[in-house]
């Protein structure tokens, strides 16, 4: 069978001495921030970026996914023990599992968590393989007016899909659209927005806006906030869980996986909204819904399973389309420019070691961290104890390194101190910043193809409804624009995201 | 979150919002001033700058139309300490690392950023930039071969 042959292609390349230990590093550093609170895996990956330059395409790369899963199993350790969700997407796994640690149950619930993330890790991983090469030869097919609808759907569900308020988020977007086109204009050569400034002619880079908004603006604002309380970790006991946790369990497991999958694919999902998703869902199905909230067992499972599955699974729409689903696949977008490559349907016929060994390389990164979390869990938190004044010397050190090394410029370090100061003001403001770096990368995506679709037909923009994908596409975000105007909507959309401030 | 119980309106933060759309969209509109914008068909370089601003102006509006009608949201208090040392020792990290290397500027960036919070503890600092420097040096200069001299001379 071909699917066999390429993921053995995928495992050849991926079990090369080299990106095993990417893998194991990329793990490594995903749990070890996952389980610090004052960082998250954004933060980390735009800090990390530019030092991936340094390193071989895939090697790279393969370091970079395995930070953003393993930071979902690294989150949901501290969220089981000390009641502190290291990322968004384990706060519901605090609920549950932090009862169940006080009731003395920890080593059943991390045991739980972990084996739920394997399993959907698992799954996750063969999804990107059979959707990959399927999806791929689908947007072969796609002209310049298709992918403009696609990447106006994309960006509009990607703001109702993810938290926050949906007009600020659209306000995000636009911001980071109007970034996109700063620098010299591809197709007329007219230098635009520049203030008159030499260094931004060639545009502003997707590094310089990462590590201001998220890396400078994130220190700033921790620093604010100190007096960090005393943190009472859970005492661990008896690591396997018994046979009725499996039973309760499994089926969890399985629905999460399932939700995971399907959310990641989407755009703006991913592993928080899949969280989130998974534990309605549980305490919906559940013949038990008072035990919820008490320790039990399925809200562990269920939203560990989807978290992990959902940050796999929104590789897919990157790798097989080349459109980001949301920041964190921004960030990989950039990853993979660095490199010279463009990821999307053609990357797996020009390069298909590339993507194989990408999705090789995240079911090893799983296995390996089930062997790294469930023994060394003390050790793990331990490092909870690391105070913030120690740590963020060196987290500024790597974003202005990152940043230097881009051109050897101070007028980068500069402009990303900048946009540091825009990204406070963006959190004084309640604004989320995400969306901004999904703007800022599909920008000139979006202007090129616009401009090109236009250009075929002349001028006439039935172009965009004479297609009938584009049309579909098209149809899609009117109706999202409309759900969003309905009341109704907007409700249950808010329930989906509740007990984020628990 | 704590509401203010007086009578005043207005969600502060979603205000700030509003009003950092609309100075966005129109500090675009203003770069942009001269760029032309073209036709459908031939689309002028203004053409995607313009469009993207008004429609930041719009959401701004609208953000901020809402936003004087919901009940008083207070902006969290700012302090000014962290944001003016970070802010320095960043910039200040870039001249010296141009000017006097990378150890030296690893030095500068952990001192003067150990100033952020209120108990300086200069031992701890001392030790953190050295050690910083050091692994810095190696990592970054000798191992990933980032092009910055590593002492002034």
């Amino acid at each position: 069978m071909e699917f066999i042959d390429l993921l053995a292609l995928g495992f050849g390349a991926a079990l090369t001495p080299e990106n095993l230990f990417f893998c194991l590093l990329g793990a490594l550093l995903g749990t070890f921030i996952g389980v610090l609170p004052g960082i998250g895996p954004t933060t980390t990956i735009a800090v990390l970026l530019p030092i991936t330059f340094f390193l071989p395409p895939l090697g790279g790369i393969i370091m970079l996914a395995g930070i953003y899963y393993g930071a979902q199993y690294g989150g949901s350790t501290t969220a089981i023990l000390v009641n502190l969700p290291g990322e968004a997407s384990t706060v519901v796994t605090a609920i549950d599992g932090y009862k169940m640690a006080q009731k003395g149950r920890a080593g059943a619930a991390l045991a739980i968590a972990a084996l739920g993330s394997f399993f959907a890790g698992t799954v996750a991983t063969f999804a990107l393989a059979i959707a990959g090469p399927t999806l791929s030869g689908f947007a072969l097919s796609f002209g310049p007016a298709e992918y403009v609808a696609l990447m106006i759907f994309g960006l509009l569900a990607a703001t109702i899909l993810a938290r926050g308020p949906v007009l600020k988020a659209i306000g995000m977007i636009l911001i980071g659209l109007l970034l996109g086109t700063v620098g010299t204009d591809l197709s007329t050569g007219a230098s635009r927005l520049t203030f008159g400034s030499i260094q931004l002619y060639d545009g502003i880079d997707f590094i310089v806006i990462a590590i201001g908004l998220f890396g400078f603006s994130e220190i700033i604002e921790n620093l604010e906030k100190t007096g960090s309380s005393g943190v009472k970790v859970a005492k661990l006991t008896r690591l396997w869980p018994t046979r009725e946790d499996f039973k309760r369990a499994w089926p969890a497991v399985l629905r999460g996986t399932g939700v995971g999958t399907f959310l990641g694919i989407l755009p703006g999902g991913g592993a928080t909204l899949a969280s989130f998703s998974a534990y309605s869902l549980e305490k919906r199905v559940s013949k038990r819904p008072d035990e919820f909230g008490e320790g039990a067992v399925e809200g562990v499972a269920g939203p560990e399973a989807a978290n992990n599955a959902g940050a796999q699974s929104s590789f897919i729409p990157l790798l097989t389309l080349g459109i980001p689903s949301n920041n964190m696949m921004a960030m990989m977008l950039s990853a993979f420019v660095i490199h010279g490559l463009t990821p999307g349907p053609q990357i797996l016929q020009s390069q298909p070691q590339f993507f194989w060994g990408l999705v090789a390389s995240m079911w090893i990164g799983n296995a390996m961290l089930l062997v790294i979390n469930l023994p060394l869990i003390g050790l793990w938190v331990r490092l909870l104890t690391i105070p913030y004044r120690l740590l963020y010397p060196a987290i500024l050190l790597f974003c202005c390194v990152g940043v230097y090394s881009l051109n050897n410029r101070i007028f980068d370090v500069a402009l990303a101190a900048g946009f540091g100061l825009i990204g406070y003001l963006f959190r004084k403001a309640k604004c989320e910043p995400g969306p901004l770096l999904l703007g800022f990368v599909l920008g000139p995506l979006l202007e090129t193809n616009l401009r090109r679709a236009l250009l075929i037909s002349q001028g006439d923009a039935s172009v965009f409804i004479e297609r009938p994908i584009s049309l579909i596409l098209l149809c899609a975000t009117a109706l999202l624009l409309l759900m969003m105007i309905l009341p109704n909507f907007r409700k249950s959309r808010e329930e989906a995201f509740k007990g984020e401030e628990v | 979150m704590s509401r203010s119980t007086s009578s005043n309106r207005g969600d502060r933060p979603d205000l700030l919002t509003a009003a950092i759309y609309v100075g966005v969209g129109a500090l675009g509109l203003w770069a942009g001033r001269a760029l032309e914008f073209g036709s459908l068909a031939s689309m002028g370089p203004g053409f995607v700058p313009t469009i993207i601003c008004f429609l930041l102006i719009g959401i701004g509006v609208w953000i901020g139309a809402l936003g004087l009608r919901r009940p008083h949201v207070p902006i969290e208090p700012m302090k000014l300490r962290p944001i003016l040392v970070i802010t320095l020792a960043i910039v200040g990290f870039a001249y010296v690392a141009a000017w006097l290397g990378f150890v030296a500027a690893t030095l500068f960036l952990i001192a003067l950023s150990s100033l952020a919070e209120r108990n300086v503890r200069p031992a701890e600092t001392l030790f953190l930039a050295v050690g910083l420097s050091i692994f810095g040096a190696l990592v970054f200069v000798v191992g990933l071969g980032v092009q910055v001299k590593l002492l002034p001379f």
